[in-house]
């Protein structure tokens, strides 16, 4: 009997070493029609405790935060700053499948999802058209979110003192996408596809937590900070390339993207799979991951203190020259009897930031070695153009999918 | 230096075609019948790490069009 129904679950640990842990439980059930329809509904709850990089420096002395929440967290005198937090996010997707006629498919997809500070409202719709004896698959999609933003305590201004009042209330922003792929049979064990994607984010897009060090210009050492400032426009392209080869046993996957914004990030990224079959019931696929970026334009390590700031500014390491690698495996495996595949996943990410002349301090007479030496000269035993703010991160993933 | 970027990707499409001169007929498709022989063959992990990227590196994108939440953190 075809089946029904199928229903895919998973359950995510993640952990960052010193700073954030994520329990995430999702579910999907889908409804399988006659004739390829199918309609799906997805569930996803994020619980989020821990503690986030605030973008200052280290100061050389201990430092106690207490978050907009009231909760506190005490640095060390060589620790970057982090903030506390806890947030707990619920989504929800509707997905619906359908076949028009042989060679055409159409997909439309919706979700919200709610946090305490966000809350995001989204569709998309994706066609695929088989071509040429089925040898061919061209892809062309297009999504639109309509999200809102209410930091907790209120929105900061932007690159003023972060003790300066917020304002309370939303913040609109709009994300809108849109994707053009073609995918291509190569042989009787090659496919390959490329699918290239551009986004225009516009509003609010400055993270309301996140602040910049001031810089005393003669002793090098953070003396006061201010909330970061992004532009209100992003405009993000990529291509993708990937290619799934079946060798004689086992199945490579290999997928390299490259990105490219108009805030100066350029990255590239490398992703490499290999599943191997154990036996007729369970299989091994490891994994490696490569990413590296380039900083945005207006990243900085921090700022002078004392001459006019810039238009914007941000410390947040995820805009800075990050590098990030990935390594782990997943097993899969059928449970004798059962139906269904469990899988159990590992990783380990390790991700870092490099770069000696890093930091561009805009319109600050400080140059980036001056900024580094003033992280170290306040504790930093990594070393210049190491990974002074590096992150070690560990995650287990489990899923199990079954249909009936 | 956009442009330049388009058309790379263009020149990659238009390799796609030039390289579909064999034909893989419906009796040789046993191996890509196969789940495992799909681009994103576990689509559940391939959601969990689209959300750990988005939230922890400055760019995002790849094989859909949508997706949600703040990654502020």
């Amino acid at each position: 009997m075809t089946p029904r129904w199928q229903l895919e679950t998973t359950g995510l640990i993640y952990g960052e070493e010193s700073r954030a842990t994520v329990v995430e439980p999702v579910g999907r059930l889908t409804r399988l029609f006659e004739n390829g329809r199918a309609l799906s509904l997805g569930l996803t709850l994020d619980a989020i405790t821990g503690a986030s990089p605030t973008g200052a420096l280290p100061t050389g002395q201990v430092v106690t935060t207490t978050s907009a929440s009231g909760h506190t967290t005490t640095s060390s005198a060589d620790a970057t700053p982090t903030h506390p937090f806890q947030d707990f996010r619920g989504a929800v997707d509707l997905g619906w499948e359908e076949p028009l006629g042989t060679l055409v498919n159409a997909t439309t997809s919706a979700h919200y999802s709610q946090e305490k500070d966000y809350a995001s409202l989204g569709g998309g719709l994706k066609t695929s058209v088989d071509l040429l004896n089925r040898r061919f698959t061209l892809t062309v999609g297009g999504g639109v979110n309509r999200d809102r933003v209410f930091p907790v305590g209120g929105t900061a201004q932007g690159l003023a003192s972060d003790t300066a009042a917020r304002i309370p209330g939303d913040n609109p922003k709009q994300v809108v996408t849109g994707l053009v792929g073609l995918s291509h049979v190569m042989s009787r064990r090659w496919l390959m596809g490329v699918t290239a994607s551009q986004a225009r984010e516009t509003g609010y897009l400055t993270d309301p937590y996140k602040v910049i060090s001031l810089v005393d210009p003669v002793t090098q050492l953070p003396v006061a900070q201010v909330t970061e400032k992004r532009p209100s426009e992003r405009k993000r392209a990529d291509v993708l390339g990937s290619s799934v080869y079946h060798l004689e046993h086992d199945i490579l996957y290999v997928n390299y993207r490259y990105y490219w914004d108009d805030w100066g990030v350029r990255s590239h990224t490398v992703d490499v799979k290999v599943r191997h079959d154990l036996s007729e019931t369970s299989w091994l696929q490891p994994h490696v991951r490569l990413y590296g970026q380039s900083p945005a334009q207006f990243y900085v390590f921090g700022l002078t203190h004392g001459p006019p700031l810039p238009e914007f500014a941000s410390a947040d390491e995820r805009l800075g020259p990050l590098r990030t690698a990935t390594v782990g495996a997943t097993y899969g495996f059928h449970v004798p009897g059962s139906p269904g595949e469990f899988t159990v996943r590992g990783e380990y990410i390790l991700q870092w930031l490099v770069g000696q002349s890093a930091p561009q301090a805009a319109n600050t007479t400080v140059g980036g070695n001056g900024l580094r030496g003033a992280a170290q000269a306040a504790g930093d035993d990594q070393g210049g153009g190491g990974r002074p703010f590096g992150t070690n991160i560990g995650s287990l993933l489990i899923g199990y999918t079954v249909a009936f | 230096m956009n442009t330049r970027r388009w058309l790379l990707a263009a020149l990659l499409l238009a390799g796609l075609g030039i390289s579909g001169c064999a034909t893989v007929h419906p009796w040789d498709r046993d191996l890509l019948a196969k789940k495992s022989m799909r681009f994103v063959p576990l689509p559940h992990e391939t959601a969990v790490d689209d959300h750990i990227y988005f939230s922890k590196e400055g760019s995002t994108g790849g094989m859909d069009a949508a997706g949600g939440g703040c990654g502020c953190n």
